[in-house]
């Protein structure tokens, strides 16, 4: 890390294609001779059942279909609001039948920034697919949860703010669908 | 204090989201503004991946799905470079994974129509952790080109896919890799998404031909560069002085 100008261009995006379980998650699609397990199967795995959160939703395109050729990636802290290197990371795909992902971790803690500030609870979220030529991010907060001074929300000036927020369903369960396009598109974040 | 913060993406460097001439991408990019803010933890900090997850084979696609260590069909390549980021600084055990059709252009996986074979001995998958330089090597095969519908019936120039995680979520990329000299590049609305010539032309895989010579295969090689991470330090004042 240095403090001086940066000189090379990052290297620009491309789709992730139709195809990208065979290098992502091949043990989903049945290359299971390869790798051991697909990376961020478990974002946590020293945590049990009754210490979980549940997170399901849909993913629709502008014509309001739902999709299952996606891949989400999403990254966190734990309970406490720490980042740990090597947990918080889920890698998943909606069912295929039922077009629907679920991911089942650890409600994050708030956390306090380098801003001083403190962060309300949530998730990083990813989105790659085909038709995507640059994967999107968004993020996902809770419903629930004081949002009103988190740093991010608090500047964000759009009547679909509450694309972010995960609804509440039942105890320990929550919503979060996220829409590509139309009047209910999803705030995607320049991360 | 010490505060870290992402290089700012730039935009002009990168593909057009809400591009027709790929066609997919009429239902799927976003019409809205991203939304900047100042990087957090989250989009700092990790996740990170460790050596015991790869495999002896994991980086070899010649070997880790063949039956009795018989070769794939196609001819052998090796793909190499180095991770760096936007500093010039070596990224050390940055993961890559990557996934690619056969040699005839086929990928094993259900929702590929093509009529083109499989091949018994060939995934298309595979990854490795960058070394402390940056670097990384896989062996592998020419992909073939393959057709796909687009605008009527278009054909994808050679190339591999690749996914890369730095040592930030915000440094998270999925890119492709293609060949040099592939007459398809220029056709191809993906790779035209880039408005920039010198980006588009970063992600071609050029030839080396000294060490195509020297091993028997044809080389590949492909550097990456992931977004940089400023550190500024600020010194801690008590409120109000
Ligand atoms: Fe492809």
């Amino acid at each position: 890390m240095s403090t001086s100008k940066e000189n090379l261009a990052e290297t620009p995006f491309q789709t992730a294609g139709p195809f990208l379980h065979i290098g992502c998650m091949p043990n989903a699609i049945k290359i299971n001779k390869l790798y051991q397990n697909d990376l961020g199967e478990i974002p946590f795995n020293n945590k049990n059942e009754a210490e979980l959160i549940t997170i399901k939703g849909s993913i629709f395109d502008g014509n309001g279909i739902a999709l299952d050729d996606v891949m989400l990636e999403t990254w966190q802290c734990d309970e406490k609001g720490e980042f740990k290197e090597d947990s918080g990371f889920a890698r998943f795909v909606p069912n295929y039948l039922t077009k629907k992902f679920i991911l089942k971790t650890v409600k994050p803690g708030p956390f306090k920034g380098y801003d001083g500030k403190i962060h309300s609870p949530h998730i990083s979220l990813s989105i790659s697919s085909r038709g995507l030529n640059m994967t999107l991010n968004t993020r996902i907060y809770f419903e629930g949860d004081e949002l009103k001074n988190d740093p991010l929300l608090s500047i964000i000036n759009n009547c679909n703010l509450n694309s972010l927020i995960a609804k509440k369903t039942k105890k320990n369960s929550y919503l979060f669908n996220i829409f590509l396009q139309g009047e209910k598109e999803t705030i995607f974040l320049d991360i | 204090m010490n505060v870290k913060s992402l290089i700012k993406r730039n935009y002009n460097k990168q593909p057009e989201i809400d591009f027709p001439d790929y066609k997919s991408s009429i239902f799927r990019a976003p019409k809205n503004k991203k939304i900047s803010f100042a990087s957090t933890d989250t989009e700092i900090f990790g996740p990170i991946f460790k050596k015991n997850i790869i495999g002896e084979f994991d980086n070899n696609l010649t070997l880790n799905f063949s039956i009795n260590k018989n070769s794939p069909l196609g001819h052998k390549i090796i793909v190499y470079g180095t991770v760096s980021d936007q500093f010039s600084n070596p990224i050390e055990g940055a993961l890559i994974e990557i996934w690619q059709a056969n040699s005839a252009g086929k990928y094993l996986h259900n929702n590929d129509k093509n009529s083109a074979p499989i091949d018994p001995n060939f995934a298309g998958c595979g990854r490795c952790l960058t070394t402390s330089r940056g670097y990384y090597e896989f062996l592998t095969i020419q992909p073939g080109p393959y057709p796909y519908l687009n605008r009527g019936v278009e054909w994808r120039p050679m190339h591999i896919h690749f996914s890369i995680f730095g040592k930030s979520f915000g440094q998270r990329l999925i890119t492709q890799m293609y060949f040099e000299g592939d007459p398809l590049i220029k056709h191809c609305p993906m790779v035209n998404s880039i408005a920039d010539e010198k980006a588009k032309k970063s992600l071609v895989g050029i030839l080396d031909t000294s060490r195509s010579n020297k091993q028997n295969l044809l080389a590949y090689k492909f550097d990456i560069v992931l977004r940089g991470i400023k550190q500024t330090y600020f010194e801690n004042r008590r409120e109000g002085l």
